[in-house]
């Protein structure tokens, strides 16, 4: 293969650039393509027809399997003229049975619905390769335009059918207008013998659409498999380089002349020059790796020392050192000692003799683990479960909660009581008005939360209290909070003392609304 | 106008402690009823906002465009008699132009001081997040000591000083942030949310007979307090009685925030010292001789919800700084005697 004798030029091309020189390379040598193409097929076609006449189908099938076979023929054609040595018509079809011989039955049998038949094709052909090596050839190629070559396959396809139609709409259009108004389509979809003749027909008009398309179609994937090839192998620069050898042929032989008289021995330079120990000595310091600049403050041997120290420091070179564990070999090839425990546990009689007892051993790790990684979570977010799964409980829960014990600071539980409350109120009064009233709004909230079970917190405040109590519906008991509670908040955080005749009023009242002490004790 | 509401300079400074307290909790709830007049519904952000302005700090009102920021603002500039000032904030708002800067004068040759809009009472800070971070922190050397360096010296701003700002929620295009530094500065964070039904009829019947056609008309407010009484208000708020009970409540809280599950970022002091000061207030508004525990958990939610932030695991998952701050006031004893 010369590439200097291409007739294209050579250079890398995107995939549709590379269809597109196929199509004109087959418009360049349309002619010889048909023509061969149609002198192989349509023989092959006759001869499928009157073999299975009552069966055109059958007949256009085995022909469209075939296809593949045919298409070896074009591409024969297209690689001779590649490089300009076009064959004959006589020399194509003298090479036809060459060309068919190697993996024929691959071709119509495995391979005969691969998308990619026309850029696979020059492996087979032009490459002889086969088995493997075709494979990892088709792998390589493959890797770029194959996707392209999928998408000719399959324009192709639609293309062949839409001039097969566009040829039987032309051939409907020659028929006389008399001959139509006889026709009814019902006659034509039973496809009655007497319209054998006409399914063939229609066959022949695929033959001759096929034998349009088909150089076109071996064209383009035969021009994208140079493409490839191409890029790969770097054709354009290999014919850049010959281009060149070529040009400075010429211009070489005078220049080695030229070369030579320089070199040659002046015989005064001779009487000059230096003996031979000297010539050497400059000979090696004039050499690349020789210290050089010697009478400089900075020599050659120091400069490229500093270069070296310097590229051997960041941001040059980034040394890094990792340890960690790993259960690979050491260096040395002894295995560690984690691979070695597990060696001698798996080696181990216990293993080998009572199987179940390991695997017991381990489920219990595993529990364990599970169990361990379920506590560490639930302490490690705590905080979290704390604040989101107590408030979020129904109310209906809540209430089943105890009540708290103390609001406020205070006992709230009805044991923590005197058993008179009004009694003690009153004897308290006098000298310790804080503590009294302070035991009247202790037992106030104790009924609340025991009796009418007001679902009371510690984060409530008074006023809250009051709020909860307005939606009881229950007037008299709300009256008589909002007196207590003022009375209440005025001495707690007013230092405002009541007079005494509140006591005489909220005792009084007390009785009013929870009724005597008797009935509650 | 009920025959108790006090008229205007009412609360005179000669007469005795209760009889000035009880005056001046009368002025603050005829303030409010007149506030209602202008503003419907909305209770909260009503005595949200007298809340900041007896206890004298600055209030940012947040919500939807329409709700009725601006009118309240306005509602409040009418029944105050003090200097007004309003400022809208747009991208382009320079430090400057808030703060004021020196001219040159032709005819005295001389570089004057010319003050800028915040130099008032009362300021309307409007879409405070529409301006960068540079311009909405040229409030902050104002909001906090109550001064303005311009040119090297330092000028004070009229006494009583209120900034109200109003900010769109930050989803909103073209909206910056506020730094943390500058929300601690605001007292109060009030969200201003949809009205009720019967809120939105009254207040569509009203603003359909007023002659402007698309807002309520304030002109018709009187005007109930000058800037003397204003400081008088905030001289009997500090000075109520605070139980140590309550006031550690007051800390308790806002320290809770500090290590509370779900917030990345605690309230600090300025927060403790909020809660009380608005406790004060608002134990004024409603006619209280001292400070109760209702009165700091009422207002624990606006004085906690900026300047705290929500995690954002939570965030993700769609909980808002109010529901955990819920959560805190509810896990949080209240006062212990």
């Amino acid at each position: 293969m010369q590439l200097n004798d291409a007739s294209m030029a050579i250079r890398p091309r995107t995939a549709w650039e590379a269809l597109d020189l196929g199509v004109l390379l087959a418009r360049r040598h349309a002619a010889l393509l048909m023509l061969s193409w149609a002198l192989v097929t349509l023989p092959i076609f006759t001869l499928f027809s009157l073999l299975f006449w009552q069966y055109p189908t059958l007949a256009l099938l085995l022909f469209w399997w075939l296809k593949p076979l045919y298409e070896r023929l074009p591409l024969f054609i297209l690689s001779k003229a590649l490089f300009g040595d076009t064959p004959t018509l006589r020399q194509s079809i003298r090479a036809l049975p060459q060309l068919l011989r190697s993996q024929w039955l691959a071709s119509v049998t495995w391979r005969r619905f691969s998308v990619t038949r026309s850029f696979d094709l020059p492996v087979l052909q032009l490459e002889q390769l086969s088995g493997s090596a075709r494979q990892q050839r088709l792998a390589v190629l493959g890797q770029r335009d194959s996707r392209a070559a999928s998408w000719l396959t399959l324009v192709g396809m639609h293309l062949e059918m839409g001039l097969w139609l566009g040829a039987l709409a032309l051939m409907y259009m020659l028929i006389p207008q008399q001959m139509l108004a006889d026709w009814n389509w019902q006659d034509l979809l039973g496809m009655s013998g007497d319209w054998l003749w006409f399914e063939h027909l229609s066959n022949l008009m695929y033959a001759l659409v096929l034998a349009v398309w088909e150089p076109i179609y071996v064209a383009s994937g035969f021009s994208l498999y140079l493409n490839r090839r191409t890029t790969l192998e770097a054709w354009d620069v290999e014919l850049t380089f010959r281009r060149l050898q070529a040009r400075v042929k010429t211009v070489l032989s005078v220049l080695l002349v030229g070369m030579g008289l320089w070199l040659l021995p002046v015989p005064n330079a001779a009487l000059a020059a230096p003996d031979a120990d000297e010539t050497v000595q400059t000979k090696e310091a004039s050499g690349p790796q020789s210290d050089r600049l010697l009478k400089q403050p900075l020599t050659s041997r120091e400069a490229s020392e500093r270069i070296s120290e310097l590229l051997d420091q960041p941001p040059f070179r980034n040394r890094e050192t990792v340890t960690r564990w790993r259960f690979t070999e050491e260096a040395d090839g002894e295995p560690g000692w984690f691979a070695r425990l597990l060696e001698r546990l798996l080696r181990s009689e216990l293993v080998a003799q009572r199987p179940d007892r390991l695997a017991s051993v381990i489920e219990v790790f595993l529990w364990a683990a599970l169990f361990g990684l379920t506590g560490w979570l639930l302490w490690r977010y705590r905080d979290w479960i704390k604040l989101y799964v107590n408030p979020r409980q129904t109310l209906r829960f809540r209430q089943r909660q105890p009540a708290p014990s103390a609001l406020f600071g205070l006992d709230v539980q009805p044991e923590s009581l005197p058993p008179d409350v009004i009694a003690e109120v009153q004897r308290l009064w006098h000298d310790h008005p804080r503590e009294a009233l302070g035991l009247l709004y202790r037992a106030f909230l104790s009924r609340l939360l025991h009796e009418r079970q007001l679902p009371l917190k510690s984060s409530h405040t008074e006023g809250e209290i009051l709020e909860l109590l307005r939606h009881e519906a229950q007037p008299q008991l709300l009256d008589y909070a909002e007196a207590l509670t003022r009375h209440w908040l005025g001495l707690a955080y007013g230092n405002q003392l009541p007079p005494d005749a509140t006591r005489d009023e909220l005792c009084q009242r007390w009785l009013t609304v929870f009724g005597s002490e008797a009935s509650h004790d | 106008m009920s025959d108790t509401t006090p008229e205007p300079n009412d609360v005179a400074p000669h007469t005795s402690p209760n009889t000035q307290r009880q005056r001046a909790s009368q002025l603050a709830q005829a303030l409010r009823q007149e506030l209602h007049k202008a503003v419907i519904g909305q209770q909260d952000v009503v005595d949200g906002v007298l809340t900041a302005l007896i206890a004298g700090g600055h209030v940012l009102v947040e919500g939807v465009p329409g709700l009725g920021k601006t009118l309240l603002v306005r509602a409040l500039a009418r029944c105050f008699g003090g200097d007004f000032a309003r400022i809208q904030f747009t991208p382009d708002l320079m430090p400057s132009d808030i703060t004021g800067h020196a001219v040159y004068d032709m005819a005295s040759e001389q570089f004057k001081l010319r003050k800028g809009p915040v130099f008032t009472n009362l300021l309307l800070a409007d879409e405070i997040n529409r301006a960068p971070a540079k311009t909405q922190a040229a409030l902050l050397e104002v909001m906090q000591e109550r001064q303005v360096t311009l040119e090297g010296r330092a000028l004070a701003a009229p006494q009583p000083f209120l900034v109200m700002a109003t900010q769109n929620p930050i989803e909103q295009e073209g909206t910056y942030p506020l730094p943390e530094a500058e929300l601690d500065r605001f007292m109060l964070m009030l969200r201003m949310d949809y009205p009720q039904a019967d809120e939105e009829l009254a207040l569509v019947r009203q603003v359909t007979r007023s002659v402007r056609t698309d807002i309520l008309d304030v002109s018709g407010l009187r005007v109930l307090l000058q800037a003397k009484d204003v400081q008088a208000l905030q001289k009997i708020a500090s000075d109520l009685p605070l139980d140590d009970q309550v006031l550690d409540y007051a800390v308790r809280l806002a320290r809770a925030t500090r290590n509370w599950p779900g917030l990345t970022l605690g309230a600090g002091p300025r927060a403790s010292i909020a809660l009380v000061r608005c406790a004060r207030a608002r134990a004024l508004l409603r006619g209280g001789d001292f400070v109760v525990p209702n009165d700091v958990k009422g207002c624990a939610l606006a004085v906690l919800r900026h300047r705290v932030r929500l995690s954002p695991e939570l965030d993700i998952e769609g909980t808002s700084v109010d529901q955990l701050l819920q959560q805190l006031l509810e896990q949080i004893a209240a006062p212990r005697l």
